[in-house]
């Protein structure tokens, strides 16, 4: 075992793989986590196989959490945020906020009688957040919590057969000294509402990749919002948010051209006589088997250079796509039922925040910047180190190789200074 | 043998077994089985509580022999184990019915469903009956790692070894060390010149007490298995003999002009991306300064990293440098690489013209000029002829061409577009099929360099995980081959995917190397004579679970 220990802010699949890496090579870790369970969002998506597995790789997420549950050298802090880093490598301070959970995660089995018997609605109060959450336990939403707007409820606390809930409980500080830091706080989702010409948040059958995937992963399918019936005539809409100065964003957000592809063959796997149109600028198939996946997706799917521009609404069940038919060299007009905006990567709003109280620098779009665009892990401030999306757009498996990087190099560094 | 106590730890796994399973039916049913001394419904028996718990259970009843109804044993397999053994029994006493993800998580009937998990029990407890101990030992391995390329990817690899600090043995079969990155003019991002990656990698590589790179050098003969390895290396007309307890491959790839795929010849003024890069690194070859340049990609290698990468930054080297005009030609550029589309709008910017095809352009040559015919997407198709006094063509990436020796001498394979094969992309990318064999950059994926830097320290991180400490716990006999039965068919050996098995010719039997043996169970399957035996997975167990169905 050795002596030396290392805060990972942020629990996303970037976190837990750098603290899986430090954790097995006897580092004490503290996983800091700002929401009330680790995984980060891609515990929300969902398995995208169809006969045959499609390699998306979420399943890697749940694979990987039971590692961190299995794992005695990692201190999870969840409802955690940082309030203040000193020091230097070797030496650093840091004071953390814990939120309280309300909910007692050591006594809590989640065993589910006070969300069935929470009056809050029409959203339960307490809640797990994920079948796969860890830790294993329900949590407060103090914003939808009767008892703490106002309404004398204590049901729960009352009828928890384990007396794991309890409502008089303040935040907490929490100090740690730890020899270095790994911060892998992810990324936000572009928000479709930012191109209001594509009608999202006002067309009921205009959803996003992440509403998709949020469908697949609680119901199994997806169907038009507008009538139940499943969707018949599909388009994606390819770079929504992404490749485009315009708006900030002058990268690639690299996953949305495969997380589309694999949602278009799930769909034709669900309902094969289902059309779809997938709208693009460039298609990113390189990486290992997926020019193959490429292949087999020509078969069935179309797909259209360009990206529109414009859809309309003629009804609930039909969105006029407006696009630029290069074919025919004129703007052209088409019906869809259902439109997918393939949104990308963004960088997380607090960022800034995040870089102040750390002083590193943040790169042109946004994302955590690194010293040499060819050594991605280590930042400006020695010591302190990236790993996941908070650098730059990357799928999970990326992710995951970019954390254990991360953490090699904390091993490294500190093996260099004798610490 | 003593009396066999079977004790039957059932996990409700936060309700999400028991609402779908009637876990009380069950148990009641269980008592009344034979050998059965113990059930016990607990929740969520990975926390430590009921881990305690479960251990007092074992200790306390005199249970010999462990069944553990839940999860996948893929998740906690391990955990559950090593529980076991911390209750004083050996670790292959132990039988897990993976109850959720097989039973109550895909069947709402909860009938249907208590019926299914019972049965699953029943064989995990006919089974754990018969299974047999397995000893585990610790054996010393090597703390040396054994590196073959001195490409970037491979001096990175060393680099980080030696910082974690094991030694490695760094070969390279060229007279230098530096690899394709020695032939570029520059490289993406810009920011870094491929001489200063590579100066302040040499430095370090000949600056490491740790490292011993050998140049003009290769593997001649390879044998041992994982922890210890020996390693016959050819330095000119000298032989070196080393022992190393891990490999990590970094020998990266060779490109080669297709004309078959093509349709034309390089020559006049036709070349390839490596030519121009050696073009554009001693401009003393440049006899001509070219007015017009044409890049085409995407035909014999659609999917490629590189072709993007390296096309953008040469595009913009010509533009700036002799102000030519540039055209590129593709079917989809991949910018899925950092700062890739910042230097697509930089390059277009600059006026590079881009015309993204669908059918393949027509080239012919006139007059020492050499003419493009292709169709204008974004004008009505329309066919555009351009014309131009340079053409560079993309190359198809493929494997170094003692590739097939390295492949037998080491006994790996080759996956799809001829790279070496993981043994798993997705949970272990850098593992070969073979223990203790890792891959790094170039040689198992295509990678443009930023990815492949990353790759190279999940090889070299993964090596020390297995290595460091100078031990590797193995099971002893877990497979075993009965000499009687053994015919010498060498089906085993063929079949055996992780190479781990080798034949005594005196004792005139195949056996196993423990170390290299995943227990994957081929070898068993395969053998005419039934000679191979699982100690955890034999023959009767097998036929026991089947007789419950
Ligand atoms: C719509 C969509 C679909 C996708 N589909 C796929 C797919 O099919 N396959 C694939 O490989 N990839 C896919 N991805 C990409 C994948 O989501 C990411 O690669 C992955 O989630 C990145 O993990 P991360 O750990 O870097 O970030 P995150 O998952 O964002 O995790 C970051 C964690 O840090 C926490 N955090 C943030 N700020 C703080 C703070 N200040 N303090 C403490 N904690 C903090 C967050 O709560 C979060 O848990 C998809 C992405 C999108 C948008
Ligand atoms: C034309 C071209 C342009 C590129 N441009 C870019 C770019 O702009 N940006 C970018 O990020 N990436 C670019 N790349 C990719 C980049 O070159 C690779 O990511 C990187 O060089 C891979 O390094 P490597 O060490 O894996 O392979 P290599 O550089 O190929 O090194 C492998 C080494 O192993 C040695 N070797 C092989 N077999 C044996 C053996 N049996 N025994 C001993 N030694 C052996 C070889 O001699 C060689 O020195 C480009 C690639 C090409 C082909
Ligand atoms: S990689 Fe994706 S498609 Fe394949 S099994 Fe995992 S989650 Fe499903
Ligand atoms: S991955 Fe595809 S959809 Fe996403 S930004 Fe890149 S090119 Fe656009």
């Amino acid at each position: 075992m050795v002596n030396k220990s290392v805060l990972v802010l942020g629990g996303g699949i970037a976190g837990v793989a750098s603290s899986l890496r430090l954790a097995v090579n006897g580092f004490k870790v503290y996983l800091v986590e700002r929401e009330p369970t680790i995984g980060g969002a891609a515990l929300f998506f969902c398995c995208k196989a169809t006969e045959a597995c499609n390699q998306c790789s979420v399943c890697l997420v749940p694979e990987k959490i039971a590692e961190v549950k299995a794992q005695p050298q990692i201190s999870l802090l969840t409802n955690s945020q940082v309030a203040e880093i000193s020091g230097q490598v070797g030496d650093f301070s840091v004071r953390l906020i814990q939120r309280p959970r309300f909910v007692d995660p050591e006594k809590c089995t989640a065993c589910g009688v006070c969300a069935e018997l929470c009056p809050s609605q029409p959203n339960k109060a307490i809640y797990l957040p994920s079948p796969q959450a860890l830790p294993y336990a329900y949590a407060i939403d103090k914003n939808n919590c009767l008892h703490f707007n106002g309404v004398e409820c204590n049901i729960c606390s009352q009828e928890c057969p384990f007396g794991a809930i309890d409502f008089d409980r303040s935040p907490e500080k929490i100090e740690l000294s730890v020899d270095a830091i790994i911060i892998a706080t992810g990324f936000d989702v572009f928000n479709a509402k930012e191109k209001g010409c594509l009608g999202y948040g006002r067309y009921t059958n205009v959803l996003t990749g992440l509403d998709l995937e949020r469908k697949f992963s609680t119901q199994g399918s997806i169907t038009l919002p507008s009538s139940g019936k499943a969707p018949q005539n599909v388009a994606f809409i390819q770079c929504v948010g992404s490749r485009d100065v315009h708006i900030g964003n002058g990268y690639c957000s690299q996953i949305c051209c495969k997380y589309a592809m694999r949602f278009a063959k799930l769909l034709q796997y669900q309902h094969p006589e289902t059309k779809i149109t997938i709208f693009y600028m460039d298609l990113q198939t390189a990486g290992k088997g997926f020019g193959e996946f490429y292949q087999q997706c020509k078969e069935t799917i179309r797909f259209v250079r360009g990206i529109p521009v414009e859809i309309s609404e003629i009804s609930p069940d039909e969105l006029e796509v407006k696009y630029e038919d290069f074919i025919e060299g004129k703007v052209a007009k088409e019906i869809f039922d259902l439109v997918i905006l393939s949104v990308g990567i963004t960088p997380r709003k607090d960022s800034s925040n995040i870089a102040r109280i750390l002083g590193i620098n943040l790169g042109e779009w946004g994302f955590f910047d690194t010293q040499d665009h060819l050594d991605s892990t280590e930042t400006n401030v020695e010591g302190i180190f990236v790993a996941g999306t908070c650098h730059g757009p990357k799928d999970i498996p990326e992710s995951i190789a970019h954390g254990a990087q991360a953490a090699s190099k904390v091993i490294q560094t500190l093996a260099a200074r004798g610490i | 043998m003593d009396e066999v106590k079977i004790g039957v730890f059932i996990c409700n796994c936060g309700d999400t077994i028991s609402k779908s399973v009637d876990l009380l039916d069950i148990r009641a049913r269980l008592e009344k089985l034979a050998d059965v001394a113990l059930v016990s419904i607990g929740h969520d028996l990975c926390s430590p509580q009921a881990q305690q718990a479960i251990r007092k259970d074992i200790i306390d009843n005199g249970i010999n022999r462990v069944v553990i109804a839940a999860c996948s044993p893929q998740l906690y397999g391990d955990a559950l184990a090593n529980l076991v053994e911390k209750a004083g029994l050996n670790r292959h006493l132990l039988s897990v019915a993976n109850i959720r993800e097989q039973c109550s998580w895909v069947h709402p009937d909860k009938d249907k469903a208590t019926k299914k998990a019972m049965v699953q029990i029943r064989m995990a407890v006919d089974k754990v009956r018969l299974q047999d101990v397995v000893e585990q030992a610790e054996v010393e391995v090597y703390k040396d790692v054994l590196v073959i390329g001195g490409g970037i990817v491979g001096m990175e690899v060393a680099i980080e070894l030696s910082n974690l600090n094991l030694r490695t043995t760094l070969i390279e079969k060229e007279a230098n060390l530096g690899g394709r990155l020695k032939q570029f003019a520059a490289l993406y991002p810009l920011q870094v010149t491929p001489e200063e990656m590579l100066t302040s990698r040499l430095k370090q590589v000949t600056g490491s007490e740790n490292i011993d790179a050998l140049t003009s050098a290769g593997l001649k003969d390879l044998s041992g298995e994982v922890g210890n390895f020996t390693a016959k290396i050819r330095k000119g007309n000298e032989e070196i003999s080393r022992n190393f307890g891990a490999i990590i491959l970094a020998t990266g790839y060779e490109t080669l002009f297709l004309d078959k795929v093509y349709g034309f010849e390089l020559g006049d003024n036709i070349i390839t991306q490596s030519q121009l890069e050696g073009m554009l690194k001693s401009p003393g070859e440049i006899k001509k300064i070219p007015q017009s340049v044409g890049f085409v990609f995407d035909i014999c290698d659609e999917h490629s990293r590189i072709s993007t990468p390296s096309t953008l930054r040469n595009a913009l080297v010509i533009k700036e440098r002799f102000g030519s005009e540039v055209y590129v030609l593709c079917r989809n550029l991949q910018v899925d690489g950092a700062g890739l589309e910042k230097l697509y709008q930089d390059v277009r910017n600059k006026g590079v013209i881009f015309f993204k095809f669908e059918r393949f352009p027509k080239v012919l040559r006139e007059n020492g000029k050499i003419n493009i015919q292709v169709e204008d997407l974004s004008m009505a198709r329309e066919q555009v002829m351009l014309s131009c006094d340079l053409l560079v063509v993309e190359e198809k990436v493929v494997p170094h061409q003692d590739f097939a020796t390295l492949e037998s001498m080491l006994n790996i394979g080759l996956g799809p577009r001829d790279f070496y094969q993981e043994d798993n992309v997705h949970l272990y990318p850098t593992s070969s099929t073979k223990s203790g064999i890792f891959f790094a950059g170039n040689c198992h994926q295509d990678l443009d360099l930023g990815r492949a830097l990353t790759d190279a320290s999940n090889a070299a991180s993964e090596a020390y995980q297995l290595i460091s400490s100078g031990k590797m716990r193995v099971e002893v006999e877990r497979v075993v081959v009965d000499p009687d039965k053994c015919a010498l068919c060498l089906t085993c050996l063929r079949f055996c995917p992780h190479d781990a098995i080798r034949i005594d010719y005196e004792k005139k039997t195949a056996h196993i190397l423990d170390l290299a043996c995943q227990g994957c169970g081929i070898c068993a399957a395969v053998c005419p004579a039934k000679a191979i035996k699982f100690k955890d997975w034999s023959d009767d167990q097998i036929l026991a679970e089947l007789e419950v169905v």
